[in-house]
């Protein structure tokens, strides 16, 4: 146990060579891949979630982290059994038609994806058609769509509409977030949920679930 | 003879060394040669391949630094603009300032209840409609992102509300080629004619490229747009230091630079000669909220190096910001922000600088925070004017009159200080310096409530210099016809 709990050091440090190296150890040990997970990876990122909420960790720590958690995982993953790496859920993610600025989305991809979720990150400027394809394709938990420029924002409001037109409106939860994109306007088009910042995308995403 | 007079020094800041300020320039050049960018415009990509640019794959394009020289050369080291009126207000030029208000805002403090509420058509006319009453509020942006007109042709009601409330220049965004034209009828209609904007224009349109080093094609068609008609244009993109760019304020730069210049290659192949006022926005990206901060020294810091290179390589007026912050109420944190920033942009002698009167990292526009800019751009231009050494000023005989004149003799009641006193001292308007008492019995207010008050007050005594109703009438055709 003691060498998973600098595992968890490693991770909330992101010292990757020396993360590598415990989880390495822990496998040849003779720990199995889902306690490796839970107990030396997962419950580590947990510590970064907190610590980042609190202010005590800063953006690129916490990437850093997520990015550590990453390289761990890859080399446990051959041993995973069946049922060890349960996906928080399936997201697809994309910036709205005519909006080609992809900080923030990219920020929430990646916060998502440390955060346990599955990511379909299709890019920039998506079309309503390509959003709804792409939902019917990955059957997703969520639709998550940003904009950083008002004058895109009708995008969201249009794939909502060709959801529904599709008859998958229910099928899938739709997040929203982007500078110029509100809570009434989340409402207004009926999203289903609403994110001002990239931290509180992983809360609501969690929240829209159903899970902590 | 008379003695010659002893010029007046007056305070400048720099942040930069001539030997930085090349380097900084070769890394943006190197960028551009060996990087390249991303140009998603196929006419300007085609333009660009022809004057000898290299194509790498598709949109990808590599510049040889000779293109960047020649733009440099052709550009005009002087824009003017005017009012709506035809005067000539702001000659950017040298180290002139001009400060006024930014754009698209979301959210703005309600004047009556302080409350942060969504953004609406008449917060586009009260921001107008208070820069052109405040003195040191040169030019008019938008303010807001109304969410009561129609979103497609946001940005032409925006314009057609601030020509309606304000005589003042107007800097104005757009989307894409097709509503800048309809923004340009209505200043066409404004100034008389198409040729009476070209002679003097009152109009600069605000646009830019995405870091790091995309230039999607909306923005170039806006930009060629104003090339032809000779539009003055600025093409900030947003080379923030860890968001768009690297975390290093120095590689930010160059990379913001290195987009400008792309920008500016483009626009003088297409109107040789045109005014482009030059200067990225290197903010950063807050590590905690990763949000683009408006109140952070480091955006001060670039702008003051940006001055510095204008000075010592580029020779064009630069654009800039100031008055702004990331407080979310016009608290302590939002007049320290503002002050900073409004103080180095003078002292540095950046020319057109925006943004003032903006909280919560430019997501909220505040009526009050602009009303205490304009106080805080008085001080901080009384402070660059420096001290005057004249005989006047050493005031030698008034030294001698009160020293050794009647018993009681005092400056205050001296001709030299009522003669003197107006342009010797700077005389606050809101900031208050009155005793405690006095203070008290007024109502104890802090200075976001004198600001409220001053606002209000400008919004139901200022008059707005009517536009004829011909013209009012023809701008209301356009919006009809959109």
């Amino acid at each position: 146990m003691s060498d998973l709990k600098a595992l968890n050091e490693a991770v909330i440090k992101g010292d990757i060579q020396t993360a590598l190296m415990l989880t390495q150890n822990a496998m040849d040990a003779g720990k199995k891949a889902h306690e490796v997970l839970d107990q030396g990876l997962i419950a580590a990122m947990d510590q970064v979630g907190d610590k980042f909420a609190k202010g005590e960790m800063f953006v690129p720590q916490m990437l850093r982290s997520a990015k550590t958690m990453q390289e761990c995982v890859k080399l446990i993953k051959p041993q995973f059994q069946e049922g060890d790496f349960k996906s928080k859920g399936k997201v697809v993610i994309g910036t709205v038609k005519g909006d080609l600025h992809d900080i923030g989305k990219n920020l929430v991809a990646m916060m998502m994806e440390g955060a346990g979720f599955t990511i379909t990150d299709l890019g920039v400027d998506i079309s309503a058609d390509t959003f709804v394809q792409k939902v019917q394709e990955v059957e997703p938990d969520i639709l998550a769509m940003s904009a950083l420029l008002s004058t895109t924002m009708p995008g969201m409001r249009e794939t909502i509409e060709t959801l529904r037109k599709a008859g998958i409106k229910d099928k899938v939860m739709v997040m929203i977030g982007g500078a110029p994109v509100t809570a009434n306007f989340a409402s207004e088009i009926k999203a289903d949920a609403y994110a001002p910042d990239a931290g509180s995308a992983v809360i609501e995403a969690k929240k829209v679930l159903g899970i902590s | 003879m008379k003695p010659l007079e002893i010029p007046t020094f007056q305070p400048r800041l720099k942040v930069l060394n001539r030997d930085q300020a090349l380097a900084i320039h070769a890394a943006a050049l190197e960028i551009l040669d060996k990087t390249g960018f991303k140009m998603e415009h196929p006419g300007a990509r085609k333009m660009l391949a022809d004057a000898g640019c290299r194509i790498l794959n598709n949109d990808w394009l590599r510049m040889p630094s000779y293109l960047v020289e020649e733009a440099l050369r052709s550009a005009p080291t002087q824009i003017t603009l005017y009012d709506q009126m035809g005067n000539k207000t702001m000659p950017l030029a040298n180290g002139n300032p001009f400060y006024g208000t930014g754009s698209d805002a979301t959210f703005t403090l309600d004047l009556e209840t302080g409350v942060r509420r969504r953004a609406v058509k008449k917060d586009v006319e009260n921001f107008a409609r208070l820069v052109d009453g405040l003195e040191n509020i040169a030019f008019a942006m938008s303010m807001s992102n109304p969410e009561d007109v129609p979103i497609e042709h946001i940005y032409v009601y925006v314009f057609a509300e601030m020509v309606k409330n304000t005589n003042k220049p107007i800097v104005f965004i757009a989307d894409s080629g097709k509503d800048i034209a309809k923004i340009y009828d209505i200043a066409c209609q404004v100034a008389g004619s198409e040729d009476a904007l070209q002679r003097k224009p009152f109009i600069l349109n605000y646009s830019e490229a995405i870091s790091p080093l995309r230039f999607p094609e909306n923005v170039m068609e806006r930009l060629m747009f104003c090339a032809e008609k000779k539009i003055p244009v600025c093409f900030p993109s947003g080379s923030n230091a860890g968001g768009g760019a690297p975390v290093t304020l120095a590689g930010a730069m160059a990379l913001g630079i290195a987009e400008n210049l792309v920008g500016l290659v483009v626009h003088q192949m297409v109107g040789k000669g045109s005014p482009f006022l030059f200067g990225p926005n290197v903010s950063i990206l807050d590590m905690k909220s990763s949000v683009v901060s408006y109140g952070c020294p480091e955006w001060s810091l670039t702008q003051a190096a940006l001055a510095d290179m204008r000075d010592e390589i580029y020779g064009l007026p630069i654009w800039a910001y100031a008055g702004a912050s990331d407080a979310k109420v016009m608290d302590a944190q939002a007049g320290a922000e503002a002050m900073f920033s409004i103080i180095t942009a003078l002292l540095s002698r950046s020319n057109l600088i925006h943004d003032v009167g903006f909280l919560e990292y430019g997501s909220t526009s505040c009526l009050e925070m602009v009303c205490m800019a304009n106080e805080l751009i008085s001080m901080s231009r009384f402070f660059a004017e420096g001290i005057p050494v004249t005989d006047q000023t050493l005031a030698l005989e008034a030294i001698e009159r009160v020293a050794k004149g009647e018993p009681g003799s005092i400056f205050l009641t001296d001709d030299h200080t009522f003669e003197n006193f107006m342009q010797s001292l700077f005389l606050p308007k809101i900031l208050d310096r009155s005793r405690y008492d006095s203070w008290k019995s007024a109502g104890a207010m802090d200075f976001y409530m004198r600001c409220n008050l001053e606002a209000k007050r400008i919004l139901s005594e200022h008059q707005v210099v009517p536009k004829p109703d011909e013209v009012i009438k023809k701008i209301n055709d356009i919006l009809q016809d959109l």
